[in-house]
């Protein structure tokens, strides 16, 4: 059985191509009455940090990352049926551009492009 | 041969960057103050610093993690945030330390204040970091270190006397000023042994891709490297010993530091000292700086190198200039250099059982360094010696803040 907050909460991500993606910052777990807690999502992103914190702290970052227009799907939800495998990384069958994992890269490129020598 | 070459140039990096405004203000006033009798400490801190390199280095190597990635996956975000915010409060004070002790160089060579010198030398570190690549950063900075030795040079010219040199390294208490002396003991370690150094070492392992081969590489550097460059440490506290100690002068600024060099140096004195000063600082504020990109990429979990193409690792990139950006402000609004060394110096061993300790959990964890597991010997003694630091700290850090 796997012990989630051990084998999954903060390990390493990669997509399909084996690109990094970041670390697990939080777990969506489904509960059904009766049944077993189930995994049904992993969660990307400085908000879900946040909010293992306290609530209060995930909503600071959630409100800056509004302030930059960045709050479109994140953090990022991947459902747990997206996950390939689980080894030392997490796998997933995605790609990285097929989330909103990298908005902040890609926001912060933008600006860090225009920089002589950025390229 | 390549592997020897990167070896030697291993080793002789860690001594031209062993020094800098920690090391050089705690070494000066220990040496003013009480003789050769703080040599004793600089040698402890230095065995401290390379048992802890060692296993970062180890660790990196095995597991191809650095220090800050491996607490994180290992410990969690609920316990890595403690020691991460901690070091990122200190590493920037720190950083604040180093840019002024930097332009203070700058101000002893042109005569105009120090404080219009931050934000140039803000700004060419930034430089440094934005065009140049690891080795650069790494082995430019320590071969332009190697101007530090003149400390070295100093202390073997003034021919200390070599059985009170060698009763300096027996541990002693003083007949006076005992608090002074626990707090320099103090500062000394954690000028030595600053955690920056640590995940800055174990980065740089992963910059250079070292695997389970370079554990050698890894051995040496880390024992051989700052064993040579505690020398130079040495130097700088023989020295002040000899020039200031008769004298009984409690040495409160930089320029008064640079008297030491006269008597060896003559008129070429202030000028030596200033870029010795000027060098050490300027290397540990890029590495700081750096650093500060390289734990906040691995932590969170951003793509990060300082070899990659900066579009690349945007977020990197911003984060270290960010920190940059705020050390020039807090320097902006008025300090005082020597004394923001001396307490962040201070403050980096209260923090140290956080950093260490659970370290000491992952050099003996299969998953990270495989069959290279550190004994319980020498994890016992770390421990303890990490704890008793932080414990000696907390007592002496507010008797000698409000004068006690």
């Amino acid at each position: 059985m796997m012990d989630v907050a051990r084998d999954v909460l903060d390990t390493r991500v990669v997509d399909r191509n084996g690109r990094e993606m970041g670390r697990v910052d939080g777990i969506l777990l489904d509960h059904q009455t009766g049944r077993p807690l189930r995994l049904s999502a992993i969660v990307i992103g400085p908000a879900a940090l946040g909010d293992r914190l306290h609530p209060a702290v995930g909503r600071i970052v959630r409100r800056i990352e509004q302030r930059f227009g960045l709050d479109r799907n994140r953090p990022a939800l991947i459902d747990f049926a997206d996950v390939d495998s689980i080894d030392d990384k997490v796998r997933l069958r995605l790609t990285i551009g097929e989330t909103a994992v990298d908005a902040v890269e890609q926001r912060l490129r933008a600006w860090v492009s225009r920089l002589p020598g950025a390229q | 041969m390549r592997k020897i070459f990167n070896l030697a140039l291993g080793i002789v990096t860690s001594i031209g960057g062993f020094v800098e405004v920690g090391s050089i203000s705690t070494s000066v006033q220990a040496g003013a103050e009480f003789g050769f009798s703080l040599l004793w400490a600089v040698a402890a801190a230095t065995l401290f610093l390379a048992a802890l390199a060692e296993m970062a280095g180890r660790v990196a190597a095995v597991s191809r993690q650095s220090m800050a990635a491996a607490v994180r996956e290992r410990f969690g975000f609920h316990f890595q945030i403690v020691p991460l915010s901690a070091e990122l409060v200190i590493d920037t004070l720190l950083l604040t330390a180093e840019l002024g002790g930097a332009a203070i160089a700058v101000k002893m060579l042109t005569g105009i204040d120090f404080e219009w010198w931050v934000l140039p030398v803000g700004v060419l570190g930034w430089l440094v970091l934005w065009f140049g690549n690891f080795s650069v950063i790494e082995d430019g900075i320590g071969l332009l270190g190697m101007v530090t030795l003149s400390f070295v040079v100093a202390a073997w010219r003034l021919h200390p006397d070599p059985g009170q040199v060698v009763r300096g390294f027996a541990p002693s208490v003083p007949h006076h000023d005992v608090t002074r002396y626990a707090f320099l003991t103090v500062s000394i370690v954690g000028a030595t042994v600053s955690p920056y150094l640590l995940n800055f070492y174990s980065s740089g392992a992963i910059e250079e891709k070292w695997s389970q081969q370079d554990l050698w590489i890894n051995r040496s550097t880390a024992w051989l490297g700052m064993g040579f460059g505690s020398t130079v440490a040495m130097g700088c506290l023989v020295t002040a010993a000899i020039v200031f100690g008769p004298q009984h002068l409690k040495v409160e600024s930089y320029e008064q530091a640079a008297q030491m060099f006269v008597p060896v140096y003559g008129r070429w004195a202030v000028a030596l000292f200033a870029v010795s000063l000027g060098i050490g600082c300027f290397g540990a504020a890029v590495e700081i700086a750096l650093n500060a990109g390289y734990v906040l990429g691995q932590s969170l979990g951003w793509t990060w190198g300082i070899d990659r193409k900066r579009r690349d690792v945007s977020r990197f990139v911003t984060a270290f200039s960010v920190v940059l950006v705020l050390a020039v402000a807090i320097a902006a609004l008025g300090f005082d250099p020597l004394r923001v060394t001396l307490i962040s110096t201070a403050l980096t061993v209260v923090i140290m059982p956080l950093v260490v300790l659970p370290f000491l959990v992952l050099v003996n964890d299969e998953e990270y360094v495989g069959r290279h597991t550190s004994g319980p010997f020498g994890n016992g003694i770390l421990a303890t010696l990490t704890i008793l630091g932080a414990l000696m700290a907390i007592v002496v850090i507010p008797l000698e803040v409000f004068g006690g």
